[in-house]
């Protein structure tokens, strides 16, 4: 076996246990459209090297096809990783650094041309002028040198590019350690390919200019040099693609959150913010009045009393018989409050999603679904729009339920005579009439005293 | 929302005939434009895009930080005035029956755009009508000619809308703004609500997670 036959079995081994290792291992349980491409792609170096190792390909213009077949999987590879990286593939992102610079994209996008069209030129060279390209240590015309420049300087320009590229992703601020060490990964196998091709022109160099009896055990040592790099290659690209992250939120679940809730959320409460300040439902302005002194007499907090002031608004909208509030409708409420029992459901996605409580306000805690009053006050308008207060199962509501309940039927919302007996019967419901009285008296005062 | 653009005098006789040999160049032009101005509406994953232009992809980000950006971006002074109702009772009530929850203005000159919300709006409303003012910002929806606004109806399964060039660059959108005033309205938004998602979730969102994953 020559020199030539025994590195082409080296290479052809090294990528048929890496193709063995994917098919196994990574394509089960990570089927990306790349680990697919470079699974067919080591499948086709291993056939090539494996046939260079068995056959005698040696001599003329056979021998150079095939040199430039060996090459065209290495190519493939880094015109995909610079179109990936681009955001040229189908239905994908481009890479964080590239998508802030958008000159990037042009020349990470020209790279499957200029790598095919280099192939092209070198192989027009090698038929013109042939040389021995799988005779690995046999000395070379300088047309050989110009073959290998050719297909080898835009592969350390595109290979170095991606590198760094893949450096900067990973390098962002906040980014999860597990994004840095995959895009890491990938780094060094894409500093690895830009090494061989750097080695490999080095080689082509030394096989035409260098002579005497060193040549040997250099060119040798530049081969085992070569082996080393493309395991190390391929070793990163596995590392890169077994480093799995899942997002919290599918985009599937994003989608139905956007078109689902987050519509009909704004929708309700612009809606219901439109009817109040425009005039409708004119009896609540007392009524909250005296919701806000009674829960100051009771005690409560800032977000119980919103609570109450929100059911209390709700209440009045969804009774009010105006035209701008009638889009405001218990099925409206009740659907709105189903959206928003789903995202509750879901712990992650609950306390994640959240909007400022107002602007520039950042002493304030954000909202969520569940810190909203909105959330509680939907519940609590339903019960008493729908059945006055009749709560399902044993819960005993809070005070704020009871002074809502009591301001709604004080001012004629809800019937009075329709509170249910469970809600009436308590000392909470006791309680929540006092303090609504004596709220209504000392604003009666104020009144009189202004 | 409204522009305060700048107002040119041509109507020297000069200009009267510069600008009668422009016409047909421009109608040319804008002709073609026509012919191959047109796109769909924003997708979350071109939002994506946006935001790592701006610096916040893959960052948990509040509207201000979003407004502070494409201010910076954009090269203008971006101003938000939550007016209480108590300062100005009579702004709530105007832009409630005019059906309107905010109001953008932005002038060319002074450059700078200040966007009014009434401080009673829920606070969740609050924010999406600020982004949205702000999605109009960056859709570079102010900078289009007024005097190219399109009635044409298009039919509602059609997922291509016609767009308009712009007197200047001043976007941070890749595609030009809609020729329909419904489908600008339509893709603030969208930009309201991909804004506030992705301001939640950052390195959680899947768009950004395909951006530092591309492989």
């Amino acid at each position: 076996m020559s020199a030539a036959q025994h590195q082409a079995l080296v290479l052809s081994s090294v990528s048929f246990a890496a193709f063995v290792f994917y098919l196994c291992f990574l394509l089960p349980s990570r089927r990306t459209k790349f680990s697919v491409f470079a699974a067919c792609n080591l499948f086709f170096v291993a056939l090539m090297f494996g046939a260079v190792a068995l056959l005698d390909l040696s001599g003329g213009r056979a021998e150079i096809m095939v040199a430039v077949m060996t090459e065209l999987p290495v190519v493939l590879i880094i015109a995909w990783v610079c179109l990936a990286l681009a955001g040229g593939l189908s239905a994908q992102l481009p890479a964080e650094p590239v998508a802030r610079r958008p000159w990037l994209r042009t020349i990470l996008g020209s790279a499957p041309i200029v790598l095919l069209l280099s192939v092209g030129f070198a192989t027009v060279v090698g038929l013109v002028w042939p040389s021995p390209a799988l005779r690995v240590f046999a000395p070379a015309p300088p047309q050989f040198f110009v073959l290998k420049g050719l297909i080898m300087a835009p592969e350390v320009i595109y290979s170095g590019f991606a590198a760094m590229l893949f450096v900067m992703a990973g390098q962002a601020t906040g980014l999860k350690r597990r994004f840095y060490f995959k895009n890491l990964a990938f780094s060094v196998g894409m500093v690895c390919i830009a090494l061989l091709a750097l080695e490999s022109m080095v080689f082509a160099g030394l096989r035409v200019w260098l002579s005497g009896e060193g040549r040997r055990a250099i060119l040798e040592t530049l081969n085992t040099l070569e082996a080393c790099l493309a395991i190390s290659c391929i070793l990163g690209f596995t590392a890169g693609l077994s480093l799995r992250y899942t997002p919290a939120v599918a985009t599937t679940l994003l989608h139905r959150l956007q078109t689902g809730w987050l519509r009909t959320q704004e929708q309700f409460e612009s809606l219901e913010w439109q009817a109040l300040s425009s005039g409708a439902a004119d009896r609540l302005t007392h009524a909250s009045d005296a919701v806000v002194e009674a829960c100051r007499i009771k005690g409560l907090s800032e977000s119980d009393t919103q609570k109450a002031l929100a059911t209390i608004r709700l209440v009045a909208v969804m009774r009010d018989p105006s035209s701008e509030t009638q889009h405001i409708t218990p099925d409206a409420a009740r659907k709105l409050y189903e959206l928003q029992e789903e995202i509750l459901c879901d712990d992650v996605l609950a306390s994640k999603i959240s909007w400022a409580a107002g602007w520039r306000s950042r002493a304030h805690e954000p909202q969520t679904v569940k810190s909203a009053p909105l959330h509680d006050a939907l519940k609590a308008a339903l019960e008493l729009v729908d059945n006055c207060g009749e709560s399902e199962g044993v819960r005993t509501p809070p005070l704020w339920y009871y002074i809502a309940a009591v301001s709604a039927a004080d001012a004629k919302m809800i019937d009075p005579t329709q509170l249910s007996m469970q809600l009436r019967d308590g000392a909470e419901y006791r309680a929540a009439v006092e303090a609504y009285d004596a709220a209504k008296r000392t604003l009666r005062m104020l009144k009189d005293h202004d | 929302m409204n522009v305060d653009a700048p107002k040119r005098d041509l109507k020297g006789p000069f200009l009267n005939k510069l600008t009668g040999f422009w016409g047909p160049l421009r109608n040319l032009s804008a002709a073609r434009s026509r012919v191959n101005g047109s796109r769909s509406l924003l997708t979350a994953a071109e939002f994506q895009e946006e935001l790592a232009i701006l610096g916040l992809s893959g960052r948990r980000f509040e509207p201000e930080d979003y407004s502070d950006a494409l201010g910076e971006y954009l090269d203008i002074s971006i101003t938000v005035h939550v007016i209480p109702d108590s300062w100005y009772p009579e702004l709530s009530r105007l832009l409630a029956l005019s059906g309107r929850l905010g109001e953008l203005r932005y002038s060319e000159q002074l450059n700078m755009a200040a966007i009014f919300v009434p401080g009673s709006l829920p606070p969740l409303v609050l924010t999406l009508t600020i982004l949205h003012e702000l999605g109009h910002l960056a859709a570079g929806d102010l900078l289009i000619e007024s005097d190219e606004q399109s009635e044409e109806d298009q039919h509602a399964e059609q997922t291509i809308f016609e767009t308009l060039p712009l007197k200047k660059e001043k976007k941070l959108a890749r595609g030009y703004p809609f020729a329909r005033e419904s489908l600008r309205e339509r893709e603030a938004n969208l930009r309201a609500s991909y804004a506030l998602f992705a301001g939640c979730l950052g390195d959680d969102s899947p768009y950004a997670h395909g951006m530092y994953d591309v492989l």
